[in-house]
């Protein structure tokens, strides 16, 4: 069984090109508690990289990432 | 905070400011200082933010009530462009490295400039310091076309022309044409490239030395070419270029100290830098009249000068009593 997960708060980044997508992520994580999940839903092919490697670099938890089409949603979960 | 009410008229008072002569470096060799806080708002800035959004407002490109102007700046074109703006009737919003000095926030904010904090750790693929600020506003411009303005100070030509028509000239005349030597911090590009191919055509023998700060570096405003990009217009116009200076935080701030102990001029650090390297040119040579670019004053580092122990915190409050030629500015600074 697939546990859902649902976020605390969505921001949606499509038409918006890096490093903007990282940056709006950034603003949004700092202003949530930490447990809380954030969902950032993009289109920039290049905000896969930008935003996984900030997440693992900061120490915050990708909880999911999936790509359909074009649309890439991530699911970070705010650690410390 | 109280907001100071700006006068248009302040924009007149943008260029022409005072070269001086710094007696107690000067002998055979004379080392002149042009103080560009004599700008209104403070900084050699005022002059490309000046003629960028006035360039702008002559294409089309600025709509009063519309286009809002977004720069990446580590402080004075932020100053600049936000008290320019306001007067203009434009929004701005200001994408600044976190690092900037607390009192250039206050400023900056004081003057209704909205910011976006960038940080070296938010996608390092794209560089550090304002690589960062100038990677984030051209995103965010280049997503709303219709909103927003970028003037680029990296790129944009009229950097070079107010330069090039504006203090190139002001310094070949306050001189009387006998400037042999010409330095400022490397930054954009603007002012090294714009006063030296001025200077250049009228003499051709007069030598354009650009001073950059050491890698890792605490000088708001400068750049390192080895860990930052070499900006555009610097690159254009390269081969102007006769020599280059590297100098230390250290000898930067020392200088700073010094020109305040010396000449009572509570200088801003970039002009520490620009001057530790002009003394180092001047005992290399016998005679001659090198001009500096003294590019702000001191009174935005507090801050910086205190917690790198370049002035106590009662040492900067009694330079701020007794430091000459300082002019006062149309807003206010905060700690």
């Amino acid at each position: 069984m697939t546990e859902i997960i649902s976020p605390t708060k969505t921001i949606d980044v499509k038409g918006l090109f890096c490093p903007e997508p990282v940056f709006r992520t950034k603003i949004e994580v700092e202003r949530m508690g930490v447990g809380e999940i954030l969902k950032v839903m993009a289109d920039d092919p290049e905000a896969e990289e930008d935003i996984s490697r900030w997440v693992n670099r900061i120490g915050h938890e990708m909880v999911s990432f999936t790509k359909e089409n074009n649309e890439l949603i991530f699911m970070i979960k705010k650690v410390k | 905070m109280t907001t100071k009410i700006l006068s248009t008229k302040l924009l007149e008072r943008i260029g022409d400011t005072p070269l001086i002569e710094l007696n107690s470096y000067s002998n055979k060799v004379k080392i002149l200082a042009k103080l560009e806080w004599y700008n209104p708002f403070g900084s050699v800035k005022d002059r490309p933010a000046y003629w960028m959004i006035k360039d702008a407002e002559k294409k089309g490109i600025l709509k009063k009530g519309k286009s809002i102007i977004i720069e990446p700046t580590s402080g004075n074109t932020g100053i600049a462009l936000a008290g320019i703006a306001r007067l203009m009737g434009y929004d701005i919003e200001l994408v600044i490295p976190e690092k900037v000095s607390t009192e250039t926030k206050a400023i900056l904010t004081n003057l209704d400039a909205k910011l976006h904090e960038t940080s070296d750790d938010l996608c390092p693929k794209v560089g550090v310091g304002t690589d960062q600020s100038i990677s984030l506003a051209t995103a965010i411009s280049k997503a709303r076309p219709e909103t927003y303005y970028m003037p680029n100070q990296y790129e944009n030509e009229i950097n070079f022309l107010s330069h090039y028509e504006g203090t190139g000239s002001e310094i070949w005349e306050q001189t009387n044409g006998e400037v042999t030597h010409f330095m400022a911090g490397a930054g954009t590009g603007g002012t090294i490239t714009g006063v030296g191919t001025f200077l250049k055509e009228k003499n051709s023998n007069v030598k354009i030395i650009p001073v950059q700060p050491q890698k890792n570096h605490l000088i708001q405003g400068l750049r390192n070419y080895e860990e930052s990009a070499m900006p555009p217009l610097f690159k254009k116009r390269e081969s102007i270029i006769d020599d280059f200076y590297t100098i230390t935080n250290e000898e930067s701030f020392k200088t700073s100290k010094e020109l305040f102990e010396k000449e009572k001029l509570l200088v801003g650090p970039s002009s520490g830098c620009v001057m530790a390297a002009a003394k180092k040119v001047a005992e290399n040579i016998n005679e001659g009249t090198i001009v500096v670019i003294f590019a702000d004053d001191g009174r935005k580092f507090r801050s910086l000068y205190v917690n790198q122990n370049v002035f106590t915190d009662d040492e900067f409050e009694k330079a701020l009593n007794e430091a000459s030629m300082i002019e006062e500015l149309p807003f206010n600074i905060n700690r």
